[in-house]
């Protein structure tokens, strides 16, 4: 939970390797670099609100990825009936999620909260499956994409063409995860929740309302999610099961940062999205692109299983 | 009272095995795939009294489904053979998996499970030469040429054995073992308990179970694809029959899946696109409100009215 010594430990080292690697995919394959950064931006921002409900409620949201994916539906239909643009829908997206996320809170999560972990791990996977087939028995599985002219703009340097569009996905990273930064560390709300998450006695004995900082926190997160299925929309085609890979993803760099290391998602995401691309860019190899993230889960989990036995 | 008891099993079985005699084709159907789903309940349940829950059940069901055609058409191996072999070859799969991420285990382990059944099928499309790719594969006709008797008694012993696996595991000390484990690793731990062995141990067994269903299902159904063989439904159902029915129990999988079997039949009518919402909801409201199941809240309540 330790977020400022995690921070200067492991990022000095991480921060070198991956400019030398940034540099040589630079001259090689600009392509996998530009994309592969949009791309990790992408889950970085998909993955911090869960990290921040793991690390702060301590419960691991089976269903993340479908909120996100009530929120690209949510902005889809907004836009079709009221022709709200995508990217201002993400104001009153916020607001609703905030609300869906009490609604949850107070009706599902909060009855969990001291069970065993594998009830929570059964109840958000059934909360996830209601959300898929509730969306699926009402939209049906075709996939759908709002007509929008800006999102495929690009820019040319030289001989090559990028999109510029999915910079909107570096600036939600950064926005994100700055707010978040702030928050947690500047305010008092966000030092009671840091608090919360180390220890919920220890917070309650020195009068932290803890049950009130935990519902903040998870629709806080909530609403984030719904808010970034706003933006995923504009780019993306939206269909039920969309939001169900990132639920994994986003674990995956979870587990590689660490619980409770917010700003190593970033560097973790980095790592996953260029690898992607990297794979992606090679033709005929591409369909590997979805099993990376397996890979490099199984990988840390060994890792971290080691480093315990020989401690 | 026990021999009695016996004699009760061997009654039921008794009936089970001639059920063929008395009943038609469509009710026979039935039953097939409610005793797949008991066979696939109770083995994940299984894996559930160790205290570490697989949402792998669709992945492992898919690579038994797989590995029994791919055997059966490539090696010629008689199709009964090859279920077994299909078994085998998820229980393998489990223990690769297994001796990798068991180390950590709860949610770590959980989340590698509920990657499983996608990962199979991005590996299973990537390899269309042999596997067929996204079409999947075709047998060139079913188990027993479609016979509905002989598909029902290969069910029928698909979910006896995972009955008897079930009945076995809870009468030796491998169930103290796993209860323990369940219980509190580092007393387990202390009290000499091998807990990674015994993981891996049950993660292989219940996951060659599960194969060796997918197996049947692949032969019965004559075909096997990314989409169908690795369908969510083998995961959630499962899921919510066990829980139903009562965790940690032989009869509660098997009594939540009679249950909910014959309920899917109704759904699968009623809201065709739509019935696994019902499955998510049980679930929630199971944990929410009796998380004992049906079976563990009626003995609860039978103690108290003894009791009292």
């Amino acid at each position: 939970m330790n977020l400022l010594s995690k921070l200067k430990q492991s990022s000095y080292q991480i921060t070198i390797i991956s400019f030398v690697l940034a540099i040589i995919l630079a001259i090689w394959k600009p392509h996998v670099l530009i994309e592969g950064i949009q791309r990790a931006c992408l889950y970085a921002v998909i993955a911090l609100p869960m990290a921040l409900i793991l690390g702060i409620v301590g419960i691991i949201n089976l269903a993340h990825g479908d909120f996100m994916m009530l929120g690209a539906y949510f902005a889809y239909f907004l836009n079709v009936y009221t022709g709200m643009d995508p990217l201002v829908a993400i104001f009153p997206a916020l607001l609703a999620f905030f609300l869906i996320g009490i609604a949850s809170y107070r009706a599902i999560i909060k009855y969990v909260l001291g069970a065993p972990e594998l009830n929570q791990l059964l109840l958000t996977f059934g909360l996830a499956m209601i959300m898929e087939q509730l969306a699926n028995l009402l939209w049906t599985s075709r996939p759908i994409k709002l007509p929008l002219s800006y999102v495929s703009s690009s820019a040319t340097i030289g001989s090559f063409t990028f999109g510029t569009f999915e910079f909107v996905y570096i600036g939600a990273a950064i926005i994100v995860l700055s707010g978040l930064l702030l928050f947690l560390k500047r305010t008092s709300t966000g030092q009671a929740a840091l608090a919360v998450g180390q220890n919920p006695r220890g917070a309650k004995l020195v009068g932290i309302h803890v049950d009130r900082t935990y519902l903040l926190i998870f629709s806080l997160s909530i609403a984030l999610v719904g808010a970034i299925g706003v933006i995923f929309m504009t780019r993306h085609s939206i269909f039920p099961l969309v939001g169900a890979p990132f639920t994994m993803k986003s674990f995956c760099l979870i587990a590689m940062a660490g619980i409770g290391n917010l700003v190593g998602i970033l560097w973790c995401s980095l790592i996953l999205g260029l690898a992607e691309n990297f794979v992606l860019s090679f033709r005929g190899y591409a369909g590997w692109a979805d099993i990376l993230f397996f890979a490099l889960i199984v990988l840390v989990i060994m890792v971290r299983s080691h480093q315990r036995q020989v401690k | 009272m026990r021999n009695l008891r016996y004699l009760l099993y061997i009654a039921i079985l008794i009936i089970l095995l001639t059920l063929p005699l008395y009943t038609g084709v469509y009710l026979l159907n039935v039953m097939d795939i409610i005793l797949i789903y008991i066979a696939l309940a109770l083995s994940w349940d299984m894996l559930l009294r160790s205290g570490q829950i697989s949402f792998g059940i669709a992945g492992l069901f898919g690579v038994g489904g797989y590995g029994a055609v791919l055997l059966h058409l490539n090696l010629g191996i008689s199709p009964l053979f090859s279920i077994l072999m299909g078994g085998v070859a998820a229980g393998a799969l489990a223990w690769l998996v297994g001796m990798a991420v068991l180390q950590l285990r709860g949610m770590y382990f959980a989340i590698v499970t509920l990657a499983l059944a996608e990962i199979f099928r991005v590996i299973i499309r990537n390899f269309p030469d042999l596997t067929g790719g996204p079409e999947g594969t075709v047998l060139p006709s079913a188990i027993f040429a479609g016979n509905s008797t002989k598909t029902y008694w290969l069910v029928l012993a698909v979910a006896v054995v995972s009955v008897m696996a079930s009945e076995i595991f809870r009468r030796t000390r491998i169930h103290f073992a796993l209860t323990s484990i369940r219980n509190d690793e580092i007393v387990a731990r202390s009290s000499g308990i091998d807990v990674f062995k015994y993981l891996v141990f049950i993660f292989v067994i219940t996951s060659a179970i599960q194969g060796m269903t997918g197996g049947a299902y692949a032969h019965i159904y004559g075909f096997v694809s990314p989409e169908g063989s690795f369908s969510v439904d083998f995961t959630l159902l499962p899921i919510a029959m066990a829980l139903l029915g009562g965790m940690h129990s032989t009869w509660g999988p098997v009594v939540g899946g009679i249950l909910l079997g014959v309920v899917s039949e109704f759904l699968k009518l009623q809201i065709p696109y739509g019935h696994l919402l019902v499955y998510g909801l049980i679930i929630v409201i199971t944990i929410l409100f009796f998380p004992q199941g049906i079976l563990g809240t009626l003995g609860q309540k039978l103690k108290k009215t003894g009791n009292g």
